[in-house]
């Protein structure tokens, strides 16, 4: 009986299988789709949600502007909870059930982890939350790419600042201040080897766990070295405002530093005061500024989200990402071929010198990545990071 | 058998996971269900067979066939190094031994840049038998079932024999255990050895089936998650373990695709269900322990009690 009553079950899945994928086979036709897989849930939630809101808000935005001619783009995405087996299901399960030319991805993880698949099975064009220079790697990862630089891009675009605001004086004495996970120590290879060539001393390097409270110990390291600039990697948030209070009580002149993720608004909500001089490169504009994309942003909010008065960095690399793929797309049409995977990675490889409306610098697409950024400051009576540097391009 | 014809890569995928889970649990049943040794580094001799595994496919080119028992054997010995400790410390303290070797391998994975090849960790070619690469989930499935089955099979046996019963009589009671003649210190390190033996194997089947391997796949929360598979399953049951594992890996799907239905009716409310879902699944597990702390197993031994004697009440 117990069996007859499972039989009936595993019917009913079938035919409700059945259904969903034939349900999806009479949708085809112009429609164009992209399948996410977002960390909504779980340690990245942060960002996730904000990533998600901001591709989806562009994909609403390209279809209402019709960017795409003749073509309707759908957005399918799932929450992966930030787990790399869930999200490589995730990836196979809207691969299977919707088959879209597109896909995003949570984390450098799943990236990795798909790639085998990827490669030989799947081919679609892929983005995704990193920036890790591994997925740029165009012999390894052919279909993925990067929405902007690298993090060793981005150490690049600091050391080629700090090398310029030294002209003429000593050697500038840098610290890599850096977790001990993926994350941390991605950039840290390169970036020795381009201080050296800019002609910066190292002056020390600090490990830590990703959750380390007590820093005295990093800081007096920092104080022994006394760098001009400490840039940090690895970390959003902690122990960063607890290093610079440090810093600050025992003394050092340093000048602080992030990359994209430790350069938000919030940073400067949480420090305060001892926001003043905290400096850090992004690769694409805030939502405040007044370039002509942003501003179609922040209109396209205005109307749709009325309640949403400010977007944070996660939101417009999303919304950047989306631009990509439209581009991508709109190449591929453009040249008269199919919308497959194979056709959208070779039109992005091709991207070259792209005006994106100032939400980043011009995008040339080079090993799968588009090394761009600016530096910026940090203003605490504004409330706002300021940019100091144009957008300063890397190889 | 005939399952991978009818599912989809998705389901497939899951049903892989749930394999590679289900011999994993089985290793820490093994000791924690049946020997009474509590453990919370089950995931670092997952991790270490994983590696080993890696490394022997990579380096010295082994076959599938080798590099697993390599990966069960490697993990098999750092399991014995830490099982020494259990001869001295139980219960509380044991766990707190077994998470120091955690944190351990764990660093160690990390850091021993030129065999583990550090944060980027190593990328594995698929497996293959006679020429066939081991590719796809379809095939990988095949070879992930056949070794579901050999150890559940080897798993069921161990309690019927002499080693096997003095695990039990060491969780019941060490005391008298020893008094009945058992060498205590010898049946708790063969537990340890034959538990991290699985933990082993389930690291190197794994390898196989993501052809990638990171320190970020062997975190102190998978350890967690094997303990919440043999809780749930029922501690000290084989079929439990395996039911455990399922529910582990199809539940929070199944939760998922709850969600994803809803969002039809409520568009605007998914960041609101979306965590909903992890706090329904805590619900789930708090519930099962409460009202049925011999886990899933149990359950089914009462459901097929029921419908053996219906219509007469039990």
């Amino acid at each position: 009986m117990g069996r007859m009553r499972g039989k009936g079950i595993f019917m009913g899945l079938l035919a409700v299988c059945v259904l969903l994928t034939a349900g999806a086979a009479f949708a085809a036709g112009d429609e164009i789709k992209i399948g996410a897989c977002q960390p909504i849930t779980g340690r990245f939630a942060f960002a996730g949600v904000n990533i998600n809101a901001g591709l989806q808000d562009y994909i609403n935005y390209a279809n209402e502007m019709k960017l795409v001619k003749g073509k309707k783009l759908v957005y399918i995405y799932e929450d992966t909870g930030y787990d790399t087996d869930k999200a490589v299901a995730t990836f196979k399960k809207i691969m299977a059930k919707d088959n879209p030319v597109i896909m995003y991805g949570e984390s450098t993880g799943q990236g990795k982890a798909i790639a085998p698949e990827l490669n030989s099975r799947y081919k679609v064009l892929y983005g995704s939350t990193s920036f890790s220079s591994e997925l740029a790697d165009p012999k390894n990862h052919p279909y993925s790419f990067v929405s902007g630089p690298t993090y060793s891009d981005m150490f690049g675009i600091l050391l080629e600042y700090i090398s310029k605001q030294a002209k003429g004086k000593a050697r500038p004495k840098v610290a890599f201040f850096y977790s001990d996970t993926e994350f941390g120590k991605d950039p840290i290879p390169y970036a020795r080897k381009r201080a050296k060539e800019l002609g910066i001393d190292v002056a020390a390097e600090v490990v830590t766990k990703v959750g380390a409270v007590d820093v005295t110990t990093e800081v007096l390291t920092l104080k022994k070295a006394q760098p001009d600039y400490c840039i940090f990697q690895g970390y959003v948030l902690a122990p960063i405002p607890e290093v610079v209070r440090a810093a600050k009580d025992f003394g050092l002149k340093t000048t602080f530093m992030g990359v994209f993720w430790s350069v938000d608004k919030s940073i400067i909500d949480k420090l305060g005061a001892d926001a003043e001089g905290y400096m850090g490169v992004n690769p694409y504009a805030y939502y405040y500024e007044n370039a002509p994309g942003i501003t179609a942003m922040r209109k396209y909010n205005e109307r749709v989200h009325p309640n949403e008065k400010y977007r944070p960095n996660s939101y417009i690399q999303g919304w950047f990402t989306g631009m990509v793929f439209v581009e991508a797309i709109n190449k591929v049409l453009a040249a008269k071929k199919p919308v497959t995977g194979d056709n959208l990675k070779d039109a992005l490889a091709k991207i070259r010198n792209w005006d994106t409306g100032g939400i980043s610098g011009r995008v040339t697409f080079v090993d799968n990545k588009a090394a761009v950024g600016r530096v910026y400051r940090a203003n605490v009576k504004k409330g706002i990071f300021e940019p100091v540097s144009d957008w300063i391009y890397v190889k | 058998m005939i399952f991978p014809f009818v599912a989809g890569d998705y389901l497939l995928y899951l049903a892989n996971l749930t394999g590679v889970l289900i011999i994993g649990a089985l290793g820490l049943n093994i000791l924690t269900g049946f020997t009474g040794q509590i453990s919370l580094g089950h995931a670092a001799f997952v991790g270490v067979g994983a590696y080993a595994a890696a490394v022997g496919a990579t380096r010295f080119g082994l076959p599938f066939f080798l590099a697993i028992p390599m990966g069960g054997a490697v993990a098999c010995a750092a399991g014995t190094v830490v099982g020494v400790p259990s001869l001295r410390v139980k219960g509380l303290y044991l766990a707190i031994a077994t998470l120091a070797a955690q944190v351990i391998f764990e660093w160690i994975f990390s850091n021993w840049d030129s065999v583990t090849g550090g944060i980027r960790g190593i990328n594995v070619p698929p497996a293959s038998l006679f020429g066939v690469a081991l590719n796809t989930d379809f095939r990988i499935y095949y070879l992930i079932f056949a070794m579901v089955a050999m150890f559940t099979y080897f798993a069921r046996n161990l309690f019927r024999t002499r080693v096997g019963r003095a695990f039990i009589a060491i969780r019941d009671r060490d005391i008298s255990a020893e008094l009945m003649g058992i060498n205590l210190f010898r049946y708790k390190i063969l537990s340890f050895m034959v538990s991290s033996f699985y933990a082993g194997v389930a690291g190197g089947v794994w390898v196989y089936f993501t052809k990638v391997v990171t320190p970020e796949y062997f975190p102190l929360s998978l350890s967690i998650q094997f303990l919440a598979i043999i809780v749930v399953g029922g501690l000290g049951s084989i079929q439990g373990t395996i039911f455990g594992a399922i529910f582990m890996t199809l539940v929070p799907e199944l939760l998922k695709a709850g969600t994803e239905s809803a969002r039809a009716v409520f568009p605007d409310a998914m960041s609101y269900l979306f965590p909903m879902r992890d706090i329904l699944f805590g619900a789930m597990i708090v519930g099962f322990l409460v009202f049925e702390p011999h886990g899933l197993a149990e359950m089914w031994h009462r459901t097929k009690r029921y419908f053996a004697l219906w219509p007469f009440k039990n």
